[in-house]
């Protein structure tokens, strides 16, 4: 027998195991398995994949989800939440009025990455230390970035733009890749693939077209536009694989980024912060970072109560 | 069902070694219609041998065996013999160094099934979808979509086919070291 034809009937016996075996069944299935290890090993490769499909659960629609849950009352409660979320975020979010209350909330602890899909397959990856509302309905797609940093792998669809608030600006995919980047006011898009429209809340129709390759940094009301190359944008990205990458930055500004993802702080002082280096680590390894650090540059490191402080 | 402790330990240790094997084979084998013949050979074999004995290092025994198993094929075969394998890539020799990427790999699980799941066929991705990410029983898959429980069977039995296949032949970070598993290092060892 083939391995494709094992492979076969191993499916077949794993397909009515997952609906439910009879007693017979199960009788037979043990006769074929033991039969030959051929027919065993093709059975549990083939287990052994349906269970790792168990994670698939992961994805599972909050909107599904929150459909069969959620009585009425609960409604209220989300609408005063989200109207008290619209006061915090400043006078412009009065704007925007949800019409009906919905939605989700995501957020990743620090060090921490998730991925999530949305109820229209749209793929959103979580930085560390993020938090945002996704609101996900047949009349729009919304998302909320209170904090921190989320890729966008948006699925297009003409009758409902894909829109980003982040600080006091708005952020409108035409179908694309991108991830924003929020500390405040301060809003950082990296642009991926296709083309996205950047906006300030209080100057709608004005704004920035930003394509692939274009990273916009805002400030206050201030918009700086600069085009970067694609492995640029692969290093800025490159946090979705918990890895930092870093071409010619100062060691302040590599502390700063690996602070981002872990409890234990870096502090550089004095002129060694303005050493420069490049190179790629693990977001979470300040260690091997530190220890690099020490040897290559001969920097002292001393940790006191949960920070590194790196000198020369 | 699979409740004996080699089961187990077979799913445990050697199969999450498949993306790297398959690579293997891909690399050193010239027959793409033949690898995953030899893959299941070489899994029966591990599967058989640590039923007698379990090795101490899973992953240079599964290398072991699919290399004697690829020896036996090509002296069978005779179509090729022992000095043409230097043309193998397996005779060049590249000392990665421990990757920590593996780490990195079971974050990216998720993402890797995501991308299994988006590649199914349209009916059988929803059922598969149905069935695990809503967790819905077959019976409720049935019914939701309003076909048969026996297509509701027959899509898990290819679902579960083609979503091995993604898993076991993906392409990421793992696979490098699959070269570190070269063999053929020392030719004068085979026989």
């Amino acid at each position: 027998m083939s391995a494709d034809e094992a492979e076969k009937i191993a499916a077949d016996w794993l397909a009515r195991e997952d609906r439910g075996l009879t007693a017979e069944e199960s009788d037979r299935m043990e006769l074929w398995l033991d039969q030959s290890s051929l027919n065993r090993v093709a059975y549990l490769r083939l287990k052994s994949a349906w269970q790792r499909a168990d994670r698939l659960a992961a994805l599972k629609s909050p909107l599904a989800a929150k459909r069969e849950t959620s009585p009425p009352r609960w409604h209220l409660k989300l609408a005063v939440a989200a109207a008290l979320t619209l006061l915090a975020g400043g006078g412009a979010w009065l704007a925007w009025r949800p019409s009906e209350p919905s939605g989700q909330n995501y957020a990743t602890r620090v060090g921490r990455l998730q991925a999530v899909r949305l109820a229209d397959g749209t793929q959103v990856e979580l930085n560390t230390n993020t938090r945002l509302h996704a609101d996900v309905t047949d009349a729009r797609r919304t998302v909320m970035l209170d904090s921190g940093e989320a890729y966008f792998d948006v699925v297009h669809d003409a009758r409902r733009p894909f829109t980003v608030y982040a600080g006091n600006r708005r952020i409108t995919d035409i179908g694309t890749k991108f991830s924003v980047f929020r500390n405040g006011d301060d809003v950082r898009v990296t642009v991926r693939e296709g083309r996205v429209r950047v906006e300030l809340l209080d100057q709608l129709g004005k704004p920035v077209v930003a394509d692939a390759g274009h990273v916009v940094m805002t400030k206050g009301g201030e918009t700086l536009v600069i085009e970067k190359s694609g492995s640029d944008i692969a290093d800025d990205l490159s946090w979705r694989g918990g890895v930092l990458v870093f071409n010619q930055q100062t060691l302040a500004e590599a502390a700063e980024q690996f602070n981002r993802y872990n409890e234990r702080q870096i502090l550089v002082e004095g002129p060694a912060r303005r050493i420069r280096i490049g190179g790629s680590f693990k977001a979470d390894n300040v260690d091997v970072f530190v220890l690099l650090l020490h040897r290559g540059f001969g920097l002292s490191v001393n940790e006191q109560g949960g920070t590194i402080v790196v000198s020369r | 069902m699979a409740d004996r402790p080699i089961d187990d330990w077979f799913m445990r240790e050697v199969l999450p070694l498949e993306p790297m094997l398959t690579r293997f084979l891909q690399r050193n084998w010239r027959n793409e219609a033949e690898i995953s013949d030899l893959r299941q050979e070489a899994y029966a074999r591990v599967y058989e041998a640590a039923q007698r004995e379990r090795p101490q290092l899973v992953k240079p025994f599964l290398f072991q065996i699919t290399r004697n198993l690829m020896i036996d094929r090509l002296r069978r075969q005779s179509v090729v013999n022992l000095e043409s394998m230097v043309d193998f890539d397996w005779l060049n020799v590249s000392d990665d160094k421990p990757s920590s990427e593996a780490y990195v790999a079971a974050r990216q699980e998720l993402r890797l099934l995501q991308a299994a799941l988006d590649k199914l066929p349209p009916r059988c991705r929803q059922v598969v979808l149905l069935r695990k990410v809503e967790g819905l029983s077959q019976k409720e898959v049935a019914k939701h979509m309003g076909i048969t429980i026996e297509t509701v069977e027959n899509q898990v039995a290819k679902g579960m086919r083609l979503l091995a296949q993604a898993m076991g032949s993906r392409r990421n970070a793992v696979t490098t070291e699959a070269r570190r598993y070269n063999f053929f290092r020392k030719p004068r060892n085979v026989r």
